[in-house]
C-alpha cells in the first residue's frame, strides 16, 4: 500500500522532544514575561512593597505599644470587668428575666397599638370619601344632608378613637424606654471603652489600609500607580496646555504622613509637612510635587529617571535649597514665605544690589536706580577721591555696593573727566547759590562736640555707620546698604555737607537720604563733626589738568557707555540709555548649550557651576576674542547662594493663573511697598514684618528706640498714616531721634500705606466713628476709670498742653491725637492686651481685673467705654466736655 | 519613731522626685549636711550712697529719702547679691514657695528677691496709686501688669529659673531683680553683707555669686560632714 511520497518513517517519526522543547520554552517565556513587567521593569512596586510591610509594621508595634498600656491601665480593666458583669447578667441574672417580661409587654402593647390604627386609619378614608360625596353633590344641586350627616358621625367615631389610640403610643414608648434603660448599662460602658480604646483601635485601622483581607486571608495590597493629573499645567511645543502627569507618590508613599520622619528615602515624610502640605498650602494629591521639585514626574522606570537627572531632560530634580527657587513660580510676595529664606534673600540682593540697572528681568522693570545722581558730582566730592573710587571702590570702603570694574588708573581718571565736565554748569550754579556760612569754625571743638551728640541721637545710625564695623542694614552677608561715613572727610568737604544736610533734596531731587528738618546752627555741628571724620588726600598737582584735557573726557564717555554706568547713576544726556547686561527673565531654563564656558574646562559644565563662577568672578569666561564687562560685586558665597536661587526661578515655563498663590492688588501693593520701603530703609529705625529696628542695638531701653511698625495698618487710620508720612509730626516727646521727612511724592505715601494695610489685612481702610452713638454711661464711666484713682492714665500719658509729671522719658502719647490717628477697632486689641499687639512695650495690661463696681464689672464694657473716651477726647464741640 | 521618719522619707521622695526630675534637681533629705556661710566684700572704696531723684507723685513717693540700691556697700560689705550653689544636683528638698514684694513707698522691698522657680510671687501696693510690674524676662513669658489703686495685690508664678529684673514704667526709679533658683541653696546678702546656706550635703560645688552691677564671681567650696565652712568673697568695680 505504497502512496506515492508518503514516507512511513517520517510519520511515525516522534516529534515529542520538539514539542516538549517548544512548550517548554513557551512556559520559560511567560513566566520570562510576567517576571519582566512585574519586577524587572516596575522597580515602584518593589518599593511599594516595602512600603507595605514597613507601614504594617508600625501599626502592629504601636498598636501593641497601646495594647500593653491599656492592660496595664486599672481604669479600663475595671471597665471590661464590669461589661463582663453586665452582658453575664443579662444572660441569665435577675436582668435576663426582666427583660423577658419586657420583651412580651412589648409584642401585646405593638399588636394594640397597630389595631388601633388601621381602625383610626379605615376611618380616616370613609371621611374622605364622605367629603367627596358631599362635595359632588353640592355641585350636582342635589341635596347634601345624609353626607352631612354621615361626615359628622365618622368624626365622632374618631374622636372617640383617638385618645385610645394616643394611650397606646404611650405604653408602647414606656416599655421601649424601660427596655433601653436594662440595655443602656452596657451601652454606657461600652462607649466608656471605645474612648479608652480609641487610641489603639485607630492602628487596626492603620493595618487595615496596608493590606488587602479576602475571607480569612489577608495579603498586602496589590501595588499600583498614585498618580495626579494637573489639567492645564504645561504647555506644548505649539503652545497648547496640556496637562502635567506626576506619579512621584507612587515611591514617595508617606510623603504626607506622620511617623515617617526618620525613615528612609523614598519612605521619608516631607519636612514642614503641617504647614508646606496643608490643604491651603500645597496638598500632594492634588498637586503632586514635580510643580515644585520639577524631575520628570510621569517616569516611574527607575528612580534616576523620575528625577530626571539624565541627559538632555531639562527639569531635573531641585535638591536641597535650590527647590526654593520654584516658590517664585507661583508666589507674588516671596519675601513672606517663611520656608523660602534664600530665595526671600536673593531677591533683595537682585533688586538692591543694582543687577536691575544692567539687567532687565520680568517683574523688576521698575526698580529705581540704586546709586546717587551725577549730575552734580562736580559740587559734591574731591577729584582725587573720585579716581581712587571709580578705579577701585572696594579698596576705599570693602562692603560698599559698588562695583569694582577693575579700570587702570588712566581709565579711571578719563571716566573722572568725563563726569566731571557734565557736572560742571549744574554743579558750579549750585555752589554759588550755597555759600558755607560766615560763622561756621572747622575743627571747632564745641561744635565737633554737639554734632557728635546730635549724630548719635537724631537717628543718623539708623543708615551710616560712623567707625568701623557700625552698620545698620546690611544687604545679603555684609554689603553696607548706607554708606559708613568714617572717612566721609576724604571724600565731601563742609560746604556742601552743611547745604546737603539741610536739604538734600535740593542737591539731588531724587535722593532717598530724607531732610532731618535740622536747624542751621544743628547742621553746623554736624558738619563741624563730620569734617573730622577723615581728611582729603593731598591732590597729584597734574591731576587738575588731566580733568580738563578734551581727549581724556572723550575717552571717558566711551568708557561710561561700554561699562553702563547709567545703569545706576543719573547721568545727564545718558537718562534713555538702556540696559547693557543680557535680560535675565528665563536665565534660569538655559540649557547648558546656551551658557558660554569660553575657554574654561575646569569648570563642571552644569548650570549651577556656571552661574556660581559668574558671580564669583563675572569675567571667567573670557577669552581673547570675547570681552566680558560685567564688575566685580565681591559677593559672599552666601550671597551667590541666595543669587542662584533667585535666579534658577527665572523660568521659561509659566505656571497658569489658577495654579497660582495670591496674585491679588494687594499683594502686588505688598510688593511694590515694599520695595519702596527697603529702598528708603525704613527698617533701619522700624521692625516692620519682624525685620530690622537695627538703630535699636544701640539703645539699652527699648522705649527709647524707634517704634515698632508690625501691624501698622492695622493700628492707625489710612488717612493719617498718609499726613504723617508727608509731614511726620512728633508723637513720643520723650525721644531726641527724628523720623526724618522723606519727601515722599503723593503717590509714594499712598503706596506706603497700600504696603501697612495690605500687611494687615486691612479690608476697609477708613472707618467712621460716630460720637452721637456713644452712651453718656460709658463716657461717665470712662472718666472715672481713667482717673487718678483707677487707671490714672495721664499719669504717663499726655493729652494736649497737660503734659505728664516726671521726666518725658516716662510718657507715653498724646492721647488728644487718638481719634486722629488710632484705628478705633484697634484701641480695643490694645487695651485688651498691649504685650500681645506689641511685646515689650511700656503700657501695662489693666484687663483682665478691671474694677468691680463701674459698668457691672464687665471688662468688655469697660474697655469699650474707655475706647470710647479715648476717641472722642480732644474732640470740638459737645464732645469736648469729656476730656474735662 | 524610726518608721515614721522612714516614710515620712518615702513620701517626701515620691512628691518632690517627679517635680524635681523636671528641673534637674533632685531633692530629698539631708541628714549630714554642712553648711555653708560667709560674706561678700566689696573691694575698693565704697562708693558714697546716691539719692535717687523722686521726680512723680511726691506725696507719695518722697515721704523718704531714697538711695539708689543698684550698689549698696555697707561697712566695706556688699548688699543684695545672691550666693548660690551653682552646680548642685542632688540635696534638700525643693518646694515651691510663696514671697512677697512689697512696693510700699515706691520702692521694692526687698530689692532682690530671691526663691525657687515654680515659686508664686505676691506684689503688694499698699502706695494708692498707680504702678506697673514690668518683668524683663527670657526663660519665663514676661509680664507687664498694672496695679492700679484697688489693686492691693496680685500675685504672678515663676516656673523656670533665670534672673528677672523687674522695674515700674510709671516711677522710672523703681527697680527690682528677681533670683528664680534651679536648686534651694541660694541667699541674698542682708546689710552685713553676709549669707548662710544650710543643709549642704557633702562635697565639692561652685560657689557662686551674682550682683547686678558688679556681675558674677564664683569659687570651689568642699563641704564636710556637719561641719561649716566659711567663705569670703571679694568683688571689685569693673
Amino acid at each position: 500500500m505504497a502512496v506515492r511520497g508518503f514516507d512511513e518513517a517520517e510519520e511515525k517519526k516522534s516529534y515529542g522532544s520538539v514539542f516538549l522543547l517548544g512548550s517548554v520554552l513557551l512556559v520559560v517565556l511567560t513566566l520570562w514575561a510576567f517576571w519582566d513587567d512585574n519586577f524587572t521593569r516596575r522597580p515602584w512596586k518593589q518599593f511599594q512593597a516595602e512600603f507595605y510591610r514597613l507601614d504594617y509594621r508600625k501599626a502592629e508595634q504601636a498598636y501593641e505599644e497601646e495594647d500593653k498600656k491599656l492592660r496595664a491601665d486599672p481604669a479600663y480593666q475595671e471597665l471590661v470587668k464590669k461589661l463582663a458583669e453586665e452582658r453575664a447578667s443579662l444572660r441569665g441574672g435577675e436582668l435576663a428575666k426582666k427583660l423577658k417580661v419586657l420583651r412580651r409587654d412589648e409584642t401585646k402593647a405593638d399588636v394594640r397599638f397597630t389595631e388601633l390604627d388601621q381602625e383610626v386609619k379605615f376611618i380616616k378614608s370613609e371621611l374622605e370619601e364622605a367629603w367627596y360625596e358631599y362635595d359632588h353633590a353640592v355641585q350636582q344641586g342635589r341635596g347634601a344632608k345624609p353626607y352631612e350627616d354621615r361626615i359628622r358621625e365618622l368624626e365622632r367615631e374618631k374622636a372617640g378613637l383617638d385618645p385610645q389610640l394616643e394611650k397606646a403610643r404611650q405604653e408602647r414608648e414606656q416599655i421601649k424606654e424601660e427596655i433601653k434603660k436594662v440595655n443602656s448599662g452596657i451601652k454606657d460602658l461600652e462607649t466608656q471603652i471605645a474612648k479608652l480604646t480609641a487610641e489603639r483601635d485607630k492602628w487596626v485601622k492603620a493595618m487595615e489600609n496596608a493590606t488587602l483581607n479576602a475571607g480569612p486571608i489577608s495579603f498586602y495590597k496589590i501595588p499600583k500607580i498614585h498618580q495626579v493629573v494637573l489639567e492645564e499645567f504645561d504647555r506644548n511645543n505649539f503652545d497648547q496646555p496640556v496637562a502635567r502627569v506626576d506619579r512621584c507618590q507612587t515611591c514617595h508613599m508617606a510623603i504626607n504622613r506622620a511617623g515617617f520622619e526618620n525613615e528612609p528615602q523614598p519612605f521619608r515624610t516631607h519636612p514642614r509637612r503641617e504647614v508646606l502640605l496643608a490643604d491651603n498650602a500645597h496638598p500632594p494629591d492634588k498637586v503632586g510635587c514635580a510643580p515644585c521639585h520639577e524631575g520628570q514626574g510621569a517616569a516611574v522606570n527607575s528612580a534616576r529617571q523620575a528625577h530626571g537627572e539624565i541627559p538632555y531632560w531639562e527639569h531635573p530634580l531641585l535638591r536641597g535649597a535650590k527647590v526654593q527657587s520654584s516658590c517664585a513660580s507661583c508666589h507674588l510676595d516671596v519675601q513672606r514665605l517663611e520656608d523660602a529664606p534664600l530665595l526671600a534673600e536673593g531677591q533683595r540682593i537682585f533688586e538692591q544690589m543694582g543687577c536691575t540697572g544692567c539687567h532687565l528681568a520680568q517683574g523688576y522693570e521698575d526698580v529705581p536706580k540704586v546709586g546717587p545722581s551725577l549730575r552734580r558730582i562736580r559740587a559734591k566730592v574731591d577729584p582725587g577721591w573720585m579716581v581712587r573710587w571709580i578705579q577701585n571702590p572696594h579698596s576705599v570702603r570693602p562692603r560698599t555696593r559698588m562695583p569694582n570694574f577693575s579700570l587702570k588708573e588712566d581709565e579711571a581718571v578719563a571716566i573722572a573727566s568725563f563726569l566731571w565736565s557734565i557736572s560742571k554748569e549744574e554743579g558750579e550754579k549750585w555752589l554759588q547759590e550755597q555759600p558755607l556760612p560766615a560763622s561756621f569754625r572747622e575743627g571747632d571743638k564745641s561744635l565737633v562736640a554737639k554734632g557728635k551728640d546730635l549724630v548719635e541721637s537724631i537717628g543718623c545710625k539708623g543708615c551710616h555707620g560712623f567707625a568701623e564695623g557700625e552698620v545698620s542694614t546690611v544687604l545679603g552677608k555684609e554689603k553696607e546698604l548706607i554708606p559708613n561715613l568714617k572717612n566721609i572727610g576724604e571724600k565731601v568737604g563742609p560746604r556742601w555737607t552743611y547745604h546737603w544736610l539741610k536739604n538734600p533734596r535740593s542737591f539731588s531731587p531724587e535722593t532717598r537720604m530724607p531732610s532731618l528738618r535740622l536747624a542751621d546752627d544743628e547742621a553746623m555741628t554736624v558738619t563741624a563733626y563730620l569734617m573730622t571724620l577723615g581728611k582729603p588726600a593731598d591732590e597729584k598737582p597734574s591731576l587738575e589738568k588731566q580733568l580738563q584735557d578734551a581727549k581724556n573726557i572723550k575717552r571717558g564717555e566711551s568708557l561710561v557707555r561700554k561699562y553702563g554706568c547709567f545703569g545706576c547713576h543719573d547721568i545727564p544726556g545718558m537718562e534713555k540709555e538702556s540696559r547693557i547686561g543680557v535680560e535675565l527673565t528665563t536665565f534660569g531654563s538655559k540649557t547648558l548649550e546656551e551658557l558660554f564656558f569660553g575657554n574654561r574646562t575646569d569648570i563642571p559644565i552644569t548650570w549651577d557651576d556656571w552661574t556660581t563662577n559668574k558671580l564669583k568672578e563675572p569675567r571667567i569666561y573670557a577669552t581673547p576674542r570675547v570681552e566680558q564687562v560685567m564688575p566685580h560685586f565681591n559677593l559672599t558665597d552666601d550671597d551667590i547662594k541666595a543669587l542662584r536661587i533667585l535666579l534658577a526661578g527665572f523660568r521659561e515655563r509659566k505656571v497658569p493663573s489658577r495654579y497660582r498663590a495670591d496674585q491679588s492688588q494687594r499683594a502686588v501693593q505688598v510688593v511694590e511697598g515694599r520695595r519702596l520701603m527697603h529702598q528708603y530703609n525704613c527698617i533701619g529705625c522700624h521692625e516692620i514684618e519682624k525685620r530690622g529696628g537695627f538703630i535699636g542695638k544701640y539703645y539699652e531701653n527699648p522705649a527709647l528706640a524707634p517704634p515698632p511698625l508690625n501691624g501698622e495698618g492695622e493700628k492707625v487710620q489710612s488717612g493719617w498714616l498718609f499726613g504723617f508720612l508727608k509731614r511726620p509730626i512728633p508723637i513720643r516727646p520723650w525721644l531726641n531721634l527724628r523720623m526724618p521727612t522723606f519727601g515722599f511724592t503723593d503717590e509714594e505715601a499712598n503706596r506706603l500705606v497700600a504696603y501697612f494695610n495690605g500687611l494687615s489685612k486691612v479690608e476697609i481702610p477708613y472707618a467712621y466713628f460716630d460720637e452721637r452713638k456713644v452712651p453718656k454711661e460709658h463716657l461717665d464711666a470712662a472718666r472715672i476709670l481713667v482717673s487718678k484713682d483707677f487707671f490714672n492714665c495721664f499719669s504717663c500719658h499726655q493729652q494736649g498742653e497737660r503734659k505728664p509729671e516726671g521726666p518725658p522719658e516716662g510718657w507715653a502719647p498724646d492721647l488728644n491725637l487718638a481719634k486722629d490717628r488710632l484705628n478705633p477697632e484697634w484701641i480695643i486689641k490694645w487695651l485688651q492686651d498691649p504685650q500681645k499687639v506689641q511685646p515689650g512695650t511700656k503700657m501695662p495690661s489693666f484687663y483682665p481685673g478691671g474694677p468691680d463696681n463701674i459698668l457691672g464689672g464687665k471688662d468688655d464694657k469697660q474697655i469699650e467705654a474707655l475706647r470710647n473716651y479715648i476717641v472722642m477726647l480732644g474732640r470740638k464741640g459737645p464732645a469736648a466736655a469729656a476730656s474735662r | 519613731m524610726k518608721r515614721s521618719i522612714l516614710s515620712t522619707f518615702l513620701v517626701t521622695v515620691l512628691l518632690v522626685v517627679p517635680l524635681s526630675s523636671l528641673l534637674a534637681y533632685e531633692g530629698g533629705a539631708v541628714s549630714d549636711g554642712g553648711t555653708i556661710s560667709g560674706v561678700v566684700k566689696f573691694k575698693g572704696a565704697a562708693p558714697a550712697p546716691k539719692k535717687l531723684d523722686i521726680n512723680k507723685d511726691k506725696e507719695v513717693c518722697a515721704k523718704t529719702a531714697k538711695n539708689d540700691p543698684t550698689l549698696l556697700v555697707s561697712g566695706g560689705n556688699l548688699v543684695n547679691a545672691v550666693v548660690s550653689i551653682a552646680d548642685i544636683k542632688k540635696g534638700k528638698k525643693m518646694e515651691p514657695q510663696k514671697v512677697t514684694l512689697d512696693q510700699n513707698g515706691c520702692e521694692y522691698h526687698p530689692h532682690v528677691l530671691a526663691f525657687v522657680a515654680g515659686s508664686s510671687v505676691e506684689i503688694l501696693n499698699p502706695d494708692g496709686i498707680l504702678h506697673n510690674v514690668h518683668s524683663y524676662s527670657k526663660a519665663n513669658s514676661p509680664f507687664n501688669v498694672a496695679q492700679p489703686k484697688f489693686k492691693k495685690s496680685l500675685t504672678v508664678k515663676l516656673d523656670k529659673p533665670e534672673v528677672v529684673s523687674v522695674k515700674c514704667d510709671v516711677h522710672g526709679w523703681m527697680s527690682g531683680w528677681f533670683f528664680v533658683a534651679d536648686n534651694p541653696y541660694f541667699g541674698v546678702t542682708d546689710n552685713s553683707g553676709s549669707f548662710k546656706l544650710t543643709d549642704v550635703p557633702p562635697g565639692t560645688y561652685t560657689l557662686e555669686v551674682w550682683h547686678e552691677t558688679l556681675g558674677k564671681q564664683s569659687q570651689k567650696v568642699t563641704v564636710k560632714p556637719k561641719e561649716e565652712v566659711k567663705i569670703t568673697f571679694e568683688i571689685a568695680k569693673k
